[in-house]
């Protein structure tokens, strides 16, 4: 009998540690709480008048006393990523389906030289433009890149495919910054398009911003920082 | 202690050309496990072949092969699959058999040594490394063939500066990087796309790099696969044979969205692709 | 080295053997050594190590790849500290220091060091005597394959939950890569460990092994491995796959360089226990043990152990050169500063295949020694399987790239490349033949280690003919990166490499441990645990050709349903395998006591008493016959010879 106890109890023991490691590490890893899309009336699109929705995403290159950084899975990370840029407020983005969206981008962060220049152009957008401080344009300077949007398809073959990718334009280096070292005049960069069904999609930033070999680590493979969902809602 | 029989003495008298060999076949066929385990063979074989045809019923999940070489990769994997069947048919006979037939002691008591201590058997050592080797030497030489054949299909050869630039071919410079696919046509005014667009049944050359690190190309049903490395070019080509939307998949693991480094694959007709190139903003200028 | 005279003997055996001088009491300051300053030691000097490294990099320091250096320096400290610290706090120094002291070790040393009356404390010390040693293996093998059975239920878990992300994608690839890194290091050491060290030099009549001291230092270097393994754990996890291939890892978090720590030591672990067994092998087989009277698990081990003594060190210094791209910003692998990728995916293939071998070759002969026990039949063709096994350890070095035809590296050579692996499958035949033999008209024995033998078969032939579709270079490019290649492997290293490991644990149980495993409860959880290995990798095959890639946490719907049944046939394998556990550990701590020959084997590892003693044998034994005499004389050897001397009236070779 004491046999089959202990059998029985190794088998309970593991069955309590891999249930306990996964919950907890799944909890751990939630992703951040989605911002959603604000209607706004309707709009005049080519395909004509659609419903209109806005969203506002802000980047900054560092966390500070005004801005906290994104929630982070431990303190090495937390170790690991400080100092390091991030999409503010939130990286999970639902924005609703069969409606044209503008998504105003306020790039508080520098940057550089961008290694594929196609993603110096914008890509998927409405009327194949978008705004930079208010100028209309298809794409900048390849090498004054600060970040980019870049949205993508899921691995799924049964929903819509979607593709966008916005540059965000640098704040110079001698630009003009505030106590928390953030630019007095950060770059604002609008973007409209449409959604099509419903689907689920990730975004992540194609400018290397981040760590280790070519900046692409870092906060560049982190949920919450420069990568995230992108969720079309019916 | 033993009581099974010797077998039967050999046919007397009676001249006979029959081969001398021939008698040991039938010998051996008399003793009892002998027919049990070559009818347990043959049923096996029988009952395995169709994993030919099953196998490929997952492979063609998304439809017919889209290319020559998907084509001659199904037809191998066919192949491989019928001609690996009698052995494998023989081993689990041999497993099946024992389960059911000499399976004899249970418990704890240390049995007796009853089974027949058989150290070596010429015979049966010889077939089966003549038929290991042939079976191994047919599987080398189909494959080397096919080699062979596929690299001619897909100009993996060529190397980017001896592509023929002529009016059918199409040229592809495919970029990986983390974690997005770009393409660029340069024979299309340098048209950059994040979908690839091909052409039915023109041949399409592909030079594939990496922005970053190593990815992996591949086209899954037009049977394309090539590693995209930074650094350098690589080369492979397809020409498709089907129209219809497939699948571009990433298959090397590339970092955090290396399962999202999907697009999609469009072969359209040869005019519809090149009034698609056009409406970019690439007309046809190489 | 002493040169000083004599003056003290020691009875050995009976015998009067001089000894060297000896200082205090036996054993020295290994009295004193133990896993627990070992802890103090490796944890004192990962501190000061960590702290030095933190003072003497400054702050904001980053190599010209903009990787914060301080992290990745002071956990390379930390990590370079605990393995030292733990190797002197334990007494691995001690010999080399004593031997420059010019301080011989007197027998009463090496009996203590033995473990000579030392209890269960012995199993806590740097001992020396084999049999501690692989009891300690199994030990550490255990922990280290539920660890990689816990991620593996974690990452099934994640491929199940088809409609949503259970953990984040970078983690997800940590799972994957640390599960990968985790179950090769434990099936390296599955037979290797345990069975070659405790079995073997019993098996082949010695004492101990050839170099005692290195085989406490095989032993404890892994423990070390394990340890820098599980801290990549908490340092953002190796999210690179267990090939790292570069450029890739220098991306990844500082638990990368844990990663690479891990290998460095493993290879060090793996190179001392080669050159141990295979020395050992070589020179203390017992009087009379001939070649032709050496057992079958002798050769695997053999040849294992020569596989890994050449295949290691590329693995690393592949590691090392990718440690030093990372922290000195060298460019061996990075192609932007004139390295190559392709440099590292050769030297790690050099090593990747070879090493499947050492897990495979040990767990067939396993197979192979008990099949004679169980049949009570000599084994089939003896000269056959030593064939086979030198057939794979030559091929082994000829076959790497097959791993590499999808990489563009040298497109010309994927040929030689295809015409070496399918050649490989013949020696590998001449082992499923030697088993097969062996079987025929086999009377069997039921027991557990027989029935594991045919599940193990059963495994293998699907691995095999598997293998045969990717060795196929054009069939490869379909299937290279997807699921079919994940679904070959798993059913060769775990369908019967760890089955086969399971099968020699449960026939040498009562030899290592002095009781008898609870067969029934051991069979419900190796039955449960190979059922749901079927449905688990049989639907992972149907993914694959689906056309679903590897190391990907989202997929196409259309490969929902394999996944599905993937999943819940991974929760049955981790049942069955718990099982199996509870079994071996409930056995261990109150099973009944075992005879010393409980399976009647006819080898020299069973005619000593259960527990074995310290010396093993109280007189080495004198071989004089063949291995595997079981047997009556074949009834149907009249009639062939009755038949040969037909044909040939001088008769067809000799029975």
């Amino acid at each position: 009998m004491k046999r089959a106890l202990i059998a029985v109890l190794t088998v309970l023991v593991g069955v309590g540690i891999v249930v306990g490691v996964g919950t907890f590490n799944s909890w751990n890893q939630r992703e951040p709480a989605p911002i959603t899309a604000k209607p706004a009336g309707t709009i005049q699109t080519p395909q004509g008048e659609m419903p209109h929705a806005t969203l506002e995403l802000d980047v900054y290159p560092n966390s500070s006393s005004t801005v906290p950084p994104p929630r982070t899975e431990s303190r090495f990370q937390a170790n690991q990523l400080s100092g390091q840029p991030f999409y503010h407020p939130s990286t999970s983005i639902k924005v609703p389906a069969n409606t044209a969206i503008t998504i105003t981008f306020t790039q508080y962060d520098g940057g550089g030289q961008i290694y594929n220049p196609y993603f110096a152009e914008v890509h998927g957008s409405m009327d194949g433009t978008m705004k930079v401080n208010g100028k209309t344009v298809s794409k900048i300077d390849q090498n004054e890149v600060g970040h980019t949007f870049t949205v993508h398809d899921y691995p799924e073959s049964n929903e819509p495919e979607f593709f966008l990718s916005v540059p965000l334009k640098m704040n110079k280096a001698n630009a003009k910054t505030d106590k928390q070292g953030y630019p007095v005049d950060p770059q604002t960069i609008e973007v409209t398009f449409i959604t099509g069904d419903p689907g689920k999609y990730v975004w992540n930033c194609e400018f290397p911003c981040g760590d280790y070999y070519q900046e692409f680590g870092g906060p560049m493979q982190t949920r919450g920082w420069m990568a995230g969902t992108f969720e079309v809602v019916a | 202690m033993d009581t099974r029989p010797t077998g039967p003495p050999d046919e007397p008298e009676e001249p006979t050309n029959r081969p001398p060999s021939m008698h040991r076949v039938r010998n051996w066929l008399k003793r009892p496990y002998a027919k049990g385990i070559v009818g347990l063979t043959i049923l096996l074989g029988i009952l395995l072949a169709p994993m030919a045809w099953l196998i490929l019923i997952p492979m063609r999940v998304t439809g017919a092969p889209a290319s020559e070489i998907m084509g001659d990769i199904q037809e191998t994997v066919f192949v491989f699959t019928l001609v690996s069947v009698p052995i494998v048919a023989f081993v689990y006979a041999v497993l099946v058999y024992s389960l059911l037939k000499w399976r004899k002691y249970k418990g704890d008591k240390v049995p007796e040594d009853e089974s027949p201590a058989i150290r070596t058997n010429t015979i049966g050592v010889v077939m089966w490394t003549v038929m290991s080797s042939v079976l191994a030497f047919f599987l080398v030489v189909w494959g080397l063939i096919e080699l062979a054949q596929i690299t001619n299909n897909s100009y993996g050869t060529i190397s980017a500066d001896q592509q023929p630039g002529d009016e059918q071919s199409v040229i592809v410079n495919v970029t990986g990087q983390q974690w997005v696919w770009t393409f660029e046509y340069p024979q299309h005014d340098g048209v950059t796309t994040d979908v690839l667009y091909l052409p039915k049944d023109r041949p399409v050359y592909f030079n594939v790099t990496s922005k970053d690190v190593i990815h992996n190309f591949w086209l899954v049903e037009l049977g394309v696969k090539i590693d995209a490395n930074p650094g350098a070019i690589t080369q492979t080509g397809v020409t498709p044979n089907k129209l219809g939307s497939f699948n571009l998949r990433c298959a090397e693991l590339c970092g955090m969205h290396h399962a999202y480094m999907e697009t999609s694959v469009e072969v359209v007709e040869g005019e519809t692709f090149e009034s698609v190139m056009r409406e970019m903003g690439g007309g046809r200028t190489a | 080295m002493s040169t000083e005279t004599i003056a003290q003997t020691s009875t050995v055996f009976g015998e009067e053997v001089p000894q060297p001088r000896q200082h205090g009491k036996p054993g020295g300051v290994m009295r004193r050594l133990n896993m627990g300053t070992g802890l103090i030691g490796g944890i004192g000097l990962a501190a000061i190590a960590g702290f030095v490294a933190n003072a003497l990099v400054p702050s904001g320091a980053s190599t010209v790849t903009f990787a914060p250096a301080a992290p990745d320096i002071v956990y390379l400290a930390i990590l370079v500290g605990w393995a030292i610290g733990f190797s002197a706090g334990i007494g691995a120094f001690v010999g080399p220091i004593r031997w420059f002291l010019g301080r011989d070790l007197t027998h009463a040393d090496a009996e203590y060091m033995a473990g000579k009356d030392l209890g269960v404390k012995r199993y806590f010390k740097y001992t020396t005597d084999h049999k501690v040693v692989g009891v300690q293996y199994l030990v550490v093998f255990a922990f280290i394959l539920g660890l990689g059975g816990l991620l593996a239920m974690l990452i099934r878990t994640e491929l199940g939950v088809t409609w949503g992300e259970v953990f984040s994608p970078a983690f997800y690839n940590s799972l994957i890569g640390t599960h990968g890194i985790a179950m090769i290091i434990a099936m390296i050491i599955s037979v290797m460990g345990p069975i070659a060290n405790f079995i073997m030099p019993i098996m082949i009549g010695a004492r101990d092994m050839a170099f005692p001291r290195l085989n406490a230092l095989s032993l404890w270097l892994v423990v070390i491995a394990a340890v820098c393994l599980v801290s990549t754990l908490f340092t953002g996890g190796i999210q690179d796959g267990w090939s790292v291939y570069q450029p890739l890892a220098s991306q990844g978090p500082p638990a990368m360089l844990g990663y690479q720590m891990t290998i460095i030591v493993f290879a060090i672990s793996t190179g001392v226990a080669s050159v141990n067994l295979m020395v050992t092998a070589l020179t203390m087989r017992a009087k009379g043990m001939t070649w032709s009277r050496t057992p079958i698990l002798v050769y695997g081990v053999f040849g294992a152990a020569l596989m890994g003594l050449y295949a290691f060190p590329f693995f690393q210094y592949s590691q090392i050169m990718a440690l030093s791209d990372r922290i000195w910003n060298t460019s061996f692998f990075n192609p932007l500063q004139g390295g190559s990728v392709w440099l590292y995916e050769n030297l790690f293939w050099l090593l990747g295949h070879p090493e499947v071998y050492v897990i495979i070759i040990p767990g067939t002969v396993v197979l192979l020694e008990i099949m004679p026990v169980f049949m009570r039949k000599p084994l089939f063709s003896f000269n056959f399987a030593v064939a086979g096994i030198v057939g794979v350890v030559a091929l082994s070095g000829l076959v790497w790239a097959h791993h590499m035809y999808m990489t563009g590296w040298a497109p010309a050579a994927n040929y030689p490349f295809m015409l070496s692996t399918e050649m490989i499958s013949i020696p590998v035949g001449f082992l499923v033949l030697v088993v097969i033999g062996t079987m025929w008209r086999g009377l069997v024995w039921t027991r557990l280690p027989i029935m594991a033998v045919y599940a193990v078969i059963f495994n293998k032939m699907i691995g095999g003919v598997t293998g045969i579709y990717l060795s196929d270079v054009p069939v490869d490019q379909y299937m290279h990166g997807s699921m079919f290649v994940v679904a070959h492997f798993h059913y060769m290293l775990m369908g019967a490499g760890l089955f086969g490991a399971m099968a020699g644990l449960a026939f040498y149980f009562p030899k290592m441990t002095g009781r008898v495993l609870d067969e029934r409860t051991a069979s419900i959880g190796f039955w449960t645990a190979f059922t749901g290995f079927q449905i688990t990798f049989m639907a992972m095959f149907v993914a694959g050709l689906q056309g679903q890639p590897r190391r990907v946490l989202q997929f196409d719907s259309l490969f929902n349903v394999p996944n599905w049944i993937s999943t819940i046939g991974a929760y049955i394998i981790g049942l069955g395998m718990l099982i199996f556990a509870g079994a071996v550990i409930s056995s261990w701590i109150s099973g009944d006591k075992s005879p010393s020959n409980p399976f009647g084997s006819k080898s020299l590892e069973w005619q000593t008493p259960t527990p074995v003693p310290l010396e093993n044998f109280a007189v080495l034994p004198v071989v004089t016959e063949r291995p595997y005499n079981y047997g009556v004389p074949d009834p149907y050897e009249k009639e062939l010879q009755a038949a040969d001397s037909d044909l040939h009236p001088e008769g067809v070779g000799s029975r």
